[in-house]
């Protein structure tokens, strides 16, 4: 199966490793991601507070160039990419006063959207076209033992009538997807609560705050690890750990993987080749879940 | 057999109240289980179990009716309308806030793959009793933003009229339709984390006042909206319960927008807007988002060296390092993003 694939700035920057681990998982599974020519930003979940009709002409522009290259599906590892798509591509159709000045801006520019190509996430492309019984083929190592936290967060889920995949109050992909590695999924009351990202540009101290909330809430339901769907999650909840730590007076780390980092450890693919970071390590060598 | 009143709509013979073409659709019906947590000051809380027969036109408010009238008289809920416009049945049904009335039963059932339906009251606002909430804290909130129009006094005598033309009208018009149920606000994490952040319905109220042109107290009303609007997280849940689809979120972006404007920023204004600004910036100039730039303006260079701490503890420092390739179609960029001027 041939999909576009958009990684976005942060899996092509800071968080690399989700960018590693799901071109790796994605060869072991046949899926063949082909990236999207020349994309650009899709403005960062921040750009339509500036300039609406610029983040909506922007985010054309990368469906354009899906559908130039023959393809309909864009597939993106991050949720707040994926959002910002498809809220895109939402307003453009719905909001004719936006349609027309958005027309206006592109016309004498290559965007030329003819409204077939769309995005999605990563998450549904694996649960729903790939398939749990196909991924589960693959397993070489049955991750037994470990209990995975699934954190889902925002925008993979939110707004319902916009994403769609699944029932945004009771979600199950990224149970499905732990299950698949004979690890024991963890759901936890913060569970489709937001990390805080979004929040560390103008009030950092409340976006930790937010961090911890999910962190604690997985760590006191029982979870050894977690697993997101968002490369911008990824920032926050792995990177931030130990600020969390000296903030919120913690004794633990729980470190944060994305999806794809947990399925490559169960096709027994190594630390290095998914570029799992120190946090993550550190408690899989604990469990005896890599050496 | 009853026959179909046949009668003459716009030149053409329509059938009305004609009998559903398949027996099956109006024939469905279902037992269900209704689990209701319920609350008194005096009791405390419990769940308690209803059992009734509904069918694809019971509304959750005619469940509810039913227990109260043919089973349970001491359960307690509010409704009135049923229509979706006095806001007053906003519930947690299966842990999705919702209004009863715009929620069919058999719907959810399919929905939800369950016969069983739980029903609880919104979080966040204190218990009345059963399914009731007590909304003031919700209605203070509102009050906060001034949720009528302050037209000018030339209006008032009577020697001008207020004009509002359409494009405004339409781009108000979402925005005004709040009918003040209090589910965006019981589901929103910024409004538990954060006593300064008025909320989503009071900044769509909010925005919805400051924005339209026949409105004279403009500067209050930056000063009592913008600081707040830079403390919501972008979660998507008030978009996502919303049962009037008015999108509160959308009007904190369009009221960060009004940043610029205010005389006297607060901290959190001043880092929002170094941050979009940095990140506006970035794409100009390579069509991405530069993370290190962005962080670097946004924070300032003691607290990105301090950080960098946590960067090289978490192993991810070799990718600040990287240097991502800018956009080859940088022209279409720069169109874009200069508003369509070259």
């Amino acid at each position: 199966m041939k999909v576009a694939y958009y990684p976005g700035c942060a899996t092509h920057g800071l968080s690399k490793d989700v960018d590693i681990a799901t071109k790796k998982v994605a060869e072991v599974l046949g899926l063949e991601l082909v990236e999207v020519e020349d994309w650009n930003c899709c403005g960062g979940g921040f750009l339509d507070e500036k300039d609406e009709d610029a983040h909506v002409a922007l985010n054309l522009r990368n469906l354009s160039n899906v559908e130039k290259m023959g393809l309909d599906k864009m597939v993106t590892p991050c949720s707040v990419c994926l959002g910002s798509h498809r809220l895109a591509t939402y307003k453009y159709n719905e909001n004719k006063d936006l349609r027309k000045r958005v027309d206006k801006r592109i016309s004498g520019t290559t965007i030329k959207y003819e409204n077939k190509a769309t995005a999605e996430h990563l998450v549904w492309v694996l649960v729903r076209d790939v398939g749990l019984e196909n991924i589960k083929k693959h397993v070489k190592k049955n991750l037994n033992g470990l209990k995975v936290g699934a954190y889902y967060g925002c925008q993979m889920l939110r707004p319902e009538q916009i994403m769609g995949f699944e029932l945004s109050f009771k979600p199950h992909s990224l149970q499905d997807l732990i299950s698949v590695t004979g690890a024991t999924p963890v759901m936890f009351p913060m569970a489709t609560a937001c990390c805080g990202f979004p929040l560390m540009g103008s009030n950092p101290k409340g976006g930790l705050k937010l961090a911890f909330n999910v962190l604690n809430s997985a760590k006191s339901s029982g979870a050894d690890i977690m697993i997101h769907p968002c490369s911008l999650c990824h920032l926050q909840l792995d990177t931030l750990q130990d600020k969390v730590k000296s903030e919120f007076n913690v004794g633990w780390t729980l470190p944060a993987i994305y999806i794809t980092q947990l399925l490559g450890l169960s096709f027994g693919l190594s630390p290095e080749e998914l570029g799992l970071g120190n946090y993550a390590k550190e408690i899989l060598k604990q469990k005896g879940v890599i050496q | 057999m009853q026959m179909a009143e046949v009668k003459q709509i716009e030149g053409k013979n329509v059938e009305m109240n004609s009998q559903p073409k398949s027996s099956a659709i109006k024939n469905e019906e279902k037992e269900i289980v209704v689990k209701v947590k319920r609350f008194s000051p005096d009791k405390g809380e419990w769940w308690q179990e209803y059992k009734l027969k509904v069918d694809r036109f019971t509304q959750m408010t005619e469940v509810l009716r039913r227990i109260k009238t043919e089973q349970d008289p001491s359960l307690s809920y509010r409704a009135a309308c049923h229509m979706a416009v006095c806001g007053s049945c906003g519930m947690k049904i299966n842990g999705a806030p919702r209004l009863a009335c715009k929620t069919l039963a058999l719907e959810l059932t399919k929905e939800y793959g369950s016969d069983e339906i739980t029903l609880e009251p919104m979080d966040l606002y204190p218990r009345v009793k059963d399914l009731v909430v007590d909304l003031e804290d919700f209605y203070q909130r509102m009050y906060k933003v001034k949720p009528r129009l302050y037209p000018s006094e030339e209006v008032l005598e009577g020697k001008a009229e207020h004009r509002l033309v359409p494009e405004d009208q339409r781009e108000l018009w979402k925005f005004a339709q709040c009918i003040w149920c209090g589910l965006c606000v019981s589901s929103c994490p910024s409004v538990r984390n954060d006593p300064e952040f008025l909320g989503p319905a009071a900044h769509a109220k909010g925005y919805r006042f400051l924005a339209d042109p026949r409105d004279t107290i403009t500067e209050e009303r930056m000063n009592i909206l913008v600081d707040s609007s830079w403390r919501c997280t972008y979660c998507y849940q008030c978009f996502n319960v919303c049962p009037r689809d008015i999108e509160p979120v959308t009007t904190i972006k369009k009221t960060r927008a009004w940043s610029g404007k205010m005389k006297d920023k607060t901290k959190v204004i001043e880092t929002g807007e170094k941050h979009v600004n940095a990140i506006a910036d970035t794409i100009r100039k390579s069509g991405k988002l530069l993370e290190a730039e962005v962080y670097l303006r946004t924070y300032g260079l003691a607290q990105a060296m301090s950080d960098m701490l946590f960067m090289l503890k978490s192993g991810r420092m070799k990718y600040a390092l990287i240097k991502e390739v800018p956009v080859k179609g940088l022209n279409d960029i720069e169109k874009v993003m200069n508003g369509g001027e070259q």
